[in-house]
């Protein structure tokens, strides 16, 4: 391999990963120490729960961001994706995983629409998938209008096998929502760092122009960015329809912010180019923790998370604009640069 | 204040003194003196890279000299930011104009005037009636020609009672008939007393239209003087570097191309696109065919047409006999083909990517690389043998390619083009901006491929390297193929001459 | 052909005509949609939007965004309820609120202009802060019981069926859209938006414009917020949630690109109206208002895309041009001794 297991060492610590993980364990230590039953597996585990379909979405937002586009239609495909797993079982009678794979197949149809016109029209990204979070949201609602039961009331009564996806838990400890997550974040891993595909993503990123000079169909590498975010949403969305028990239209509709916020702070370049599933799915984590943690152990109003939220994003961004000032790297940095001489052909025709 | 011939007092609008500039270690200008005076249409004529552009920066106040002076109507400038510049009188009319798109073609010329709106325009309408000019105020910047938005940059300039105007290449992008009438502009202009440095590279404008002329090359003024008293041949030594003798031809390895018993690898014919017509050439394998030209000649316009990232207007691209005209990219890439973009930044590199990722990039689709797993392995091989071959100084493969020097990071972006086994290797500028060193491992990698087999164009605006690398060359001009030369004539004069389509008889070059 | 040209050149223009078409289609299909209070109820409607997308619209003309909008609505909303619910006058109420708008404003314009931090990122870690801000100034509880004298404000009516504050917000749209449009210093916003280095080239501030934009921003969200306390009546936690979408969707619809530099303030008052519009338009057109978000969803992104495609297509037509016309001319080749 190129590099050794010593240097590949180094450059984890060194990276922003690590510092999540830091932080993470970090958070870890406070919380419990303030309140030890914060350490309890079941607690610590579960404390997720609530955030897993921002995580998993995160994730996949992330390919998107990578791309240099954005996606802030993924909260309503998640309502999208209950509300059709919730009318096609009960009013229309589908086996209930058939359903799920439709709603499934849906959400990767509203991704390639918005991917589309992001990748073959040229348009931004997010004002596609700002109408595509209104459209989305509004056949939600209009699909819900289709179903005997009220809209708000919510559609409810799933089959056990069904709510097995949320309430199953490892060993009573680990919760099968928690395993998904992990394990979707181990693919959308490989996929970016191991695969061509994944590698595609980046380069198209970092330069489209030189992406094309390369033969790459940039074009289609956007668009199944957008598909594949638009299907960790509706897997999200099954999942959170498995673990509140009830199919609702509205469901997702706060997660926007959320998500891209778990993706900045895992380290994602909003103007593409650069991003780790890892980075994102840690970053998911320690918000989800921070969330969970300051209300149990400090007493923190759960109404105020979105202050240390926020407050971590602003002092994450400002120090890597601080970081990358030109004038602070003149500080830090002395790159010695080659000497620029505009030697005669002759004399470098000599050297050979 | 001198005076002209008539003995009408001239006001000395512009005077620049021992002008000095440079960025990092490259010096741009080297001493530069020259005077315009009202009524005068100095003719600024360069190659690619004497500085020209430099110059009329730091007149615009957008750079600072590092040493000599500037004086703006007898006035010294001491402060050198474009709003004093403007306010002194001189407005660059640049070659790419810099309009607002979206903003109509009133409100371009008439933002950041504290005037009264109605004033602006009764004035403006009446420069328009001055000078015959009929356009539409209200159309948005967007949908005008070239030739159009250049008017409005130029009425930009008459709007601030611009004492000196400087025109920046202003025909290149224009019709012939669109020529004419700025030229009639000018003509009313100098009437008026306005002073225009123009910029060009057509010799044929120059005694056109202009009243004196300077040649800048390589960061000095080597001429300057009223037009009358000078012929054309002149300009064109002009042109040429200080030792005019003509540089020996090495006595080289190369091997001569058995031209009788090859087959063309790369063959267009009448080949048409857009910015560039009806060129037919071959090129040989194990050849390297020089393509000289100046900016704006169409040659890069040539390249990116055959590595399909525009759509060709006509005639045939043949590659081995087959017919691979409209071809897309990847289809290129596949044939044989491959293209070292000439802007390597904007198109050649993925400047925060690895050296390993940004060497692999054109080669990702090929299985040897893995089906769907990317094969690590393969993929270090690969990037060393590159890293070997070119002598290319990185840390490690995993270094981002945007932190290499000029010309690590060109043997980067060629080695991504090798590895793609071409046969057929299109090298767009490949030795601008890099450092004397890596120039010349990158001319040992242009033999070693010769020696292969491998066909080379090379699209060079580097007149020396054209000489001593080609085997045969062709010259563009404004689009159209303007000369096919045999390796005995390949020399300075002969490529200028071509390039600046002045037309000489085959004695006069000998 | 022709006509969707000229559409997508006059871009306020256009989205006035699909008010005005859309108002006639409705009224051919109930004509009661007609009536002058009925179409009056909808601009009165409007005026918490018509202020965030005009306030929004500063920031977005010079090619940046501002998601934090809502919350820094919700928060100015919040401030000025509790002082008038406290007891406190008007005026301490209202200058507060601006204060409020002009702080958020002043710390985006720095992130965003002098940190030089993407928009999106910075405001939507300010937006987090602000939301958090407000449970924290209202500890979560809903500010009521405010004068009446300050709610009833909303409604009073200052000829026929309009209210004073529909007409005051749009004169001060109409005022706001003359000078962005026709003062000097206005249009600085735009030329930022459409070309910010042949703006810094004719000696445009543009680090100092943009800031000026976030601030504007902010104290039209402290406006909305104070429109919206009255029209409400009293303020929950989550006032302005998402408020801040639907900014950004009126200043499209209403023909502002989100690249900056094109569009008008007037534009996106226009969107504003068609926005708060849908759902009463969507009930006497017969359907149900459940079709607003699906219907704003398709005028999204079919007004996007087209204008979009059709402005790549005249930039790609205008490149080929010059290219072509390099080798429209007839060669003069200059002849020795000629």
């Amino acid at each position: 391999m190129n590099r050794s297991l010593a240097e590949k060492s180094k450059a984890f610590f060194k990276s922003w990963e690590f510092v999540l993980l830091v932080i993470l364990c970090l958070e870890i230590v406070v919380f419990a120490t303030k309140n030890p039953k914060f350490l309890k597996p079941a607690v610590l585990l579960g404390s997720l729960n609530d955030i897993i379909s921002i995580c998993i979405i995160s994730l996949f937002v992330t390919f998107c961001m990578i791309t240099g586009g954005i996606d802030i239609q993924a909260g309503s495909i998640v309502g999208l994706t209950s509300i059709i797993i919730g009318v096609s079982w009960q009013d229309f009678g589908f086996n209930i995983w058939t359903a799920v794979i439709l709603s499934v197949l849906i959400a990767a149809v509203c991704g390639a629409l918005s991917g589309y016109f992001v990748a073959y029209c040229d348009v931004q990204p997010m004002v596609v998938t700002l109408g595509g979070s209104f459209l989305y949201a509004g056949i939600a609602l209009l699909i819900s209008n289709l179903s005997a039961t009220a809209s708000y009331k919510g559609i409810s009564g799933f089959p056990d096998s069904f709510k097995f996806i949320s309430k199953y838990r490892f060993g009573d400890v680990l919760p099968l929502q928690v395993v998904i997550f992990l394990v979707l974040t181990v693919i959308a891993h490989i996929l970016l760092k191991k695969t061509k595909y994944g590698r595609m993503i980046f380069l198209v990123g970092i330069n489209k122009n030189a992406a094309e000079y390369s033969g790459i169909n940039s074009k289609l590498v956007m668009m199944s960015a957008y598909i594949l975010s638009a299907i960790s949403a509706s897997i999200a969305g099954i999942i959170l329809t498995s673990y509140l028990g009830t199919a609702k239209s509205d469901l997702g509709a706060t997660f926007t912010l959320q998500i891209i916020t778990a993706c900045v702070l895992g380290g994602t370049l909003s103007t593409g180019g650069k991003g780790s599933a890892i980075g994102t799915g840690l970053a998911a984590v320690v918000i989800g923790v921070l969330k969970f943690g300051l209300p149990l152990s400090f007493g923190v109003n759960q109404q105020y998370m979105d202050i240390p939220v926020g407050a971590l994003l602003l002092v994450v961004v400002i120090c890597r604009s601080l970081a990358t000032n030109p004038k602070v790297v003149a500080l830090t940095h002395k790159t010695p640069k080659a000497a620029i001489k505009k030697g005669s052909v002759k004399e470098s025709l000599k050297a050979l | 204040m001198s005076q002209n011939t008539e003995g009408v007092a001239q006001l000395e609008l512009l005077k620049v003194r021992g002008i000095t500039k440079q960025f990092g270690l490259n010096v741009v200008l080297k001493g530069i003196d020259l005077t315009v005076r009202s009524g005068e249409v100095l003719a600024l004529i360069g190659g690619n890279g004497a500085g020209k552009s430099t110059l009329m920066k730091i007149i615009m106040g957008i750079y600072q000299p590092d040493a000599g002076e500037v004086y703006i109507g007898e006035e010294r400038i001491t402060s050198f930011r474009p709003a004093v510049s403007l306010q002194k009188g001189i407005y660059m009319v640049p070659q790419e104009p810099m309009l607002f798109p979206n903003m109509t073609v009133e409100e371009n010329i008439l933002i950041g005037f504290k005037e009264k709106h109605s004033e602006l325009r009764s004035r403006l309408l009446k420069i328009m009636k001055d000078i015959g000019w009929n356009l539409d105020l209200s159309r948005k910047a967007l949908s005008l020609t070239i030739a159009e938005q250049q008017i409005v940059e130029l009425l930009r300039g008459l709007m601030r009672d611009a004492r000196l105007l400087i025109l920046d290449e202003p025909t290149s992008s224009l019709t012939f008939d669109e020529v004419e009438s700025l030229f009639e502009v000018v003509d009313g202009l100098k009437k008026k007393g306005i002073g225009i440095i123009y910029i060009t590279h057509r010799l044929g404008e120059v005694f056109e239209i202009g009243t004196h002329v300077a040649i800048m090359r390589d960061g000095l003024i080597t001429l300057h003087g009223p037009i009358k008293d000078f012929t054309r041949e002149m300009l064109v030594k002009g042109l040429l570097p200080k030792n005019v003798e003509e540089i020996e031809k090495e006595e080289t390895a190369f091997e001569e191309v058995d031209y009788a018993h090859l087959e063309p690898v790369l063959e267009l014919e009448d080949f048409s696109g857009y910015g560039f017509k009806d060129v037919s050439l071959k090129v040989y394998p194990g050849e390297i065919l020089g393509v000289a030209g100046l900016v704006g000649a169409g040659r890069t316009e040539l390249a990116t047409t055959i590595f399909g990232r525009e759509k060709p207007l006509g005639g045939k691209v043949l590659l081995n006999g087959k017919d691979v005209t409209g071809i897309s990219t990847k289809q290129a890439i596949d044939a044989g083909i491959n293209y070292v973009p000439e802007d390597r930044h904007l198109n050649g590199l993925f400047g925060i990517a690895s050296v390993a990722s940004n060497t692999t990039s054109s080669y990702l689709h090929n299985s040897s690389l893995g089906r769907f797993f990317l094969k690590d392995q393969k993929e270090f091989e690969i990037t060393q043998k590159y890293i070997d071959d070119f002598r290319t100084k990185v840390t490690g493969q995993d270094q981002e390619a945007g932190s290499l020097s000029g010309g690590n990071q060109q043997k980067i972006v060629i080695g991504r083009c090798l590895a793609t086994h071409p046969k057929v290797v299109i090298l767009d500028e490949p030795t601008r901006g890099i450092d004397a060193a890596a120039r010349g491992d990158v001319y040992s990698i242009i033999l070693k491929l010769k020696q292969q087999g491998v066909a080379i164009v090379l699209i060079s605006s580097d007149m020396e390297e054209i000489i001593q690398l080609s085997d045969r060359a062709v010259v563009m001009y404004q689009g159209y193929k303007k000369g096919e030369l045999a390796k005995q004539e390949i020399c300075q004069t002969s490529l200028m001459n071509r390039s600046f389509n002045i037309e000489v008889t085959q004695a006069e070059e000998a | 052909m022709k006509a969707l040209k000229r559409f997508t050149k006059a871009r306020e223009a256009g989205s006035i005509i699909f008010l005005v078409l859309l108002v006639l289609l409705v009224g051919s299909l109930n004509p009661a949609f007609l009536a002058p209070a009925s179409l009056l109820s909808c601009l009165n409607d409007s005026v918490v939007f018509t202020l965030l997308a005009v306030g929004i619209a500063f920031v977005i003309l010079t090619g940046e965004i501002d998601v934090s909008i809502g919350a820094t609505m919700g928060m100015s909303a919040a401030v000025a309820a509790t002082i008038l619910r406290d007891g406190g006058s008007w005026m301490t109420a209202f200058f507060m609120a601006i204060i409020v708008g002009t702080v958020v404003g002043l710390i985006n314009g720095w992130g965003v202009s002098i940190m030089r931090i993407p928009s999106l990122i910075f405001t939507l870690g300010v937006n987090g802060l602000t939301r958090g801000m407000i449970y924290v100034y209202t500890t979560g509880a809903w500010v009521e019981n405010l004068p009446g004298s300050f709610t009833k404000l909303a409604n009073v009516k200052l000829v026929g069926h309009l209210t004073v504050f529909y007409a005051v917000t749009f004169a001060g749209v109409l005022a706001a859209n003359y000078v962005t449009n026709h003062t000097k210093h206005g249009r600085y916003f735009t030329a930022v938006g459409d070309n910010i280095s042949g703006a810094a080239l004719v000696g445009i501030p543009t680090t100092g414009t943009k800031i000026t934009a976030y601030v504007l921003c902010g104290i039209f969200a402290a406006l909305a917020g104070m429109a919206y306390t009255s029209r409400i009546g009293f303020v929950t936690p989550t006032a302005g949630n998402g408020y801040e979408m639907k900014a950004i969707a009126a200043c499209v619809l209403g023909g502002i690109a989100l690249t900056g530099g094109q569009g008008t303030l007037l534009g996106a008052a226009i969107g504003a109206i068609i926005m708060s519009s849908i759902s009463r338009i969507l009930v006497f057109m017969g359907f149900s208002s459940d079709y607003d978000n699906t219907l704003t969803g398709i005028m999204l992104i079919v007004i996007v895309v087209v204008t979009t495609v059709m402005q790549n297509r005249e930039i790609i037509r205008n490149h080929h041009e010059i290219l072509l016309a390099r080798t429209s001319e007839e060669l003069k080749t200059v002849q020795e001794g000629a």
